[in-house]
């Protein structure tokens, strides 16, 4: 008991402490792992075996950690290396796409494909920053379209605000559709052992659908500020050509090719058996490869705090789940919705997306994914049922406000810096009514495609 | 940086008379001053409307509503604070000697061979009586607005710098412009910003 309570504690301690940002958040969940791994396992528990299951170094050294048979099982236990392997290569990729110049390439083009029409701009936007965080990071792809939305803004004279928070939302739900494209999916997925195609066809149809209505919503909202007003001359002195942001172009077309790869390796692991630590090993091998000359300074770019923050981060979930703490959370839910398995859906999907929109939803994932599995066990829901939900309501709930999501924050940032505030009565008015009417539209799809 | 390059910062207790007095010496001195005009300056620099900007001006963000990833922060406080930062640092890059009121430009600064950081508090009454004058308040309203302003400065300032604000050891000077007035205050700070520059501004 006294092991539940403390593991307890300790996790609220890193919560706080990662909202109230008083300290960095790796240091935050590396001293509470540390906490976890000592006070819970060493002095509550007596159990070495507790301290090795969560910390979890012999699962690297399996072949089915690099290439999952059949026999491949669900776990969920411990640090998750798969996640932060997975998460360290492509870091390694995007860094070195970047350097490159493909993103903004990528816009440039686009932009000037739909002739510089501010209101093709607005929906092309949308729709890239969905595509691109199918397979990157939303925090790269925004910080790559922001930046580029604010300068053609300026040179179309149209206020860029709504078009970053029209992309943000799309980032965010495109993140939803793919196992990689938002942090609580790869940690889903890697700890449930479901495929790149399994998110595509599940969490991917639901977000292609929420997708095409989030578009008529914004452009509902928006498209009158983009209208062309009569006298005004639409053609500005000059625009950035697309090829001036490319910087080397043989890395250039390196780089697009080893994100082809990447992107053809995610979506067959299924069937090459490839698992996304070998995908993402796999591509960071590559770019350093190609960028050779810049091996030091691409691996000076990785995001090593992100890494230990989900290190520390799985050890206290790891914590959590050893002690039973996450076996009472289910139980609670449990009793709240008895056998009736649309009643767990709809609470699933509502509390994911509410505590997703103002605290980090990758903590929040990582200790819901046990209870999932749990509540699976104990009152004989499907766990891909609960799985999907979890993914959209952790995945979307944090576009309704400001601090829900990382892409939020860096396209708050990055229009701020430029000028243009955003507060939150600005982002709720517009992003707030579009996170309820997709989670609703998640929970209509769930309920017709699983019941 | 040239030898000559002095950097001013003045921060100050709301009432005490401190912006005044900043913007005093900068007439003698023939310094650039530079307060809340940073806005106005970067709002022209970037085509955007300088009132929207001001309305985040010197306010503390809130603790449990803004959030940062990456360098990068939610709250619109600490990007206009951050827009005016990168600003002084321009200027300062560029060889600029300047006054700046407030906007933690002391702690920024910090290691600067150029700075001279000034603070300028007041008596309670003295204060108030002042603030009273020129908002035409009552003296509960005048109260009021001085423990307001003074605790967004104090959130505001302590966010960005490691130094506290208001605290002697943060600044090269404190001084009370209630004891002498704000004329002879003025002239105390003046004769001791010569000093400084005379002497190579060497600390």
């Amino acid at each position: 008991m006294i092991a539940k309570f403390l593991a307890l504690a300790i996790f609220l301690v890193m919560f706080f402490f990662i909202v109230t940002e008083k300290f960095e958040r790796h240091y935050v969940t590396l001293a509470c792992g540390a906490c976890m791994l000592v006070f819970v396992f060493g002095v509550c528990m007596r159990s070495p075996q507790a301290i090795f299951d969560t910390l979890n170094f012999h699962s690297i050294f399996t072949a089915e950690f690099w290439h999952a048979g059949a026999e491949a099982t669900e776990s969920s236990g411990g640090i998750n290396w798969s996640t932060i392997i997975f998460i360290a290569g492509m870091m390694i990729m995007v860094e070195g796409m970047g350097k490159a110049g493909f993103f903004r390439w990528l816009c440039l083009k686009l932009a000037k494909l739909v002739d510089y029409k501010p209101v093709r701009i607005f929906v092309v936007f949308m729709l890239m920053a969905a595509f691109l965080s199918m397979f990157i990071d939303s925090i790269t792809v925004i910080l790559f379209l922001a930046a580029v939305t604010v300068e053609l803004c300026q040179l179309l004279k149209c206020n860029p605000i709504p078009m970053i928070l029209s992309e943000v939302f799309c980032a965010n739900l495109g993140g939803s559709a793919t196992m990689c494209g938002d942090p609580p999916n790869i940690i889903i997925g890697t700890s449930l052992h479901y495929a790149f195609s399994d998110f595509l066809t599940n969490t991917g149809l639901i977000a292609g659908i929420s997708l095409i209505a989030v578009v008529i919503y914004f452009y509902i909202c928006f498209h009158k500020q983009f209208a062309v007003k009569t006298g005004e001359s639409t053609q500005p002195v000059h625009y950035p050509d697309p090829k001036e942001a490319i910087t080397d172009p043989k890395l250039f077309g390196l780089s697009i090719g080893i994100f082809a790869i990447a992107v053809v390796l995610l979506i067959t692991h299924a069937n090459t058996g490839l698992t996304v630590a070998f995908i993402g090993m796999f591509v960071a091998v590559l770019t350093l490869i190609v960028h050779h000359a810049e091996i030091t300074d691409l691996l000076k770019k990785v995001d090593y705090k992100t890494l230990l923050f989900f290190i520390g981060l799985f050890i206290v979930v790891g914590g959590l789940e050893q002690t039973g703490v996450l076996v009472l959370i289910a139980d609670g839910i449990s009793a709240i919705c008895g056998s009736n398995a649309k009643l767990m859906v709809a609470v699933i999907l509502w509390i994911s997306a509410f505590a997703s929109a103002f605290v980090d939803n990758i903590p929040f994932a990582a200790t819901m994914i046990p209870v999932v599995q749990t509540l699976s066990q104990l009152q004989g829901v499907p766990l891909p049922t609960l799985a999907w939900t979890l993914s959209m309501g952790t995945d979307i709930g944090g576009s309704a406000t400001p601090i829900g999501a990382s892409a939020n924050v860096v396209g708050i940032s990055v229009a701020s810096r430029e000028g243009y505030p955003i507060g939150w009565g600005k982002y709720c008015k517009y992003c707030a009514p579009a996170t309820i009417m997709v989670v609703a539209i998640s929970m209509v799809c769930i309920y017709i495609r699983y019941f | 940086m040239s030898d000559s390059q002095v950097i001013i910062t003045i921060g100050r207790e709301y009432g005490s008379g401190g912006h005044a007095i900043a913007e005093e010496l900068s007439k003698r001195l023939g310094l650039k001053f530079y307060d809340h005009n940073i806005l106005d300056e970067v709002a022209l620099e970037k085509g955007v409307d300088p009132e929207t900007l001001r309305r985040y001006d010197e306010k503390p963000h809130k603790l449990f509503l803004s959030r940062s990833v990456k360098g990068h922060h939610s709250s619109a406080e600490v990007n206009v604070a951050y827009m005016q930062f990168d600003y002084l640092k321009k200027k300062a890059a560029q060889g600029e000697s300047f006054i700046v009121v407030g906007r933690c430009a002391e702690g920024i600064f910090e290691g600067h061979p150029g700075l001279i950081s000034i603070f300028i508090l007041g008596n309670k009454e003295e204060k108030c009586k002042r603030v009273m004058e020129l908002y035409h308040l009552s003296e509960q309203e005048a109260l009021e607005k001085m423990r307001r302003h003074d605790e967004y400065r104090k959130r505001y300032h302590n966010n960005f710098c490691e130094d506290k604000w208001g605290d002697s050891r943060t600044y090269d000077l404190c001084i009370n412009s209630s004891l002498k007035g704000l004329e002879v205050t003025t002239d105390v700070l003046e004769a001791y910003i010569r000093t400084r520059m005379d002497s190579g501004n060497k600390q």
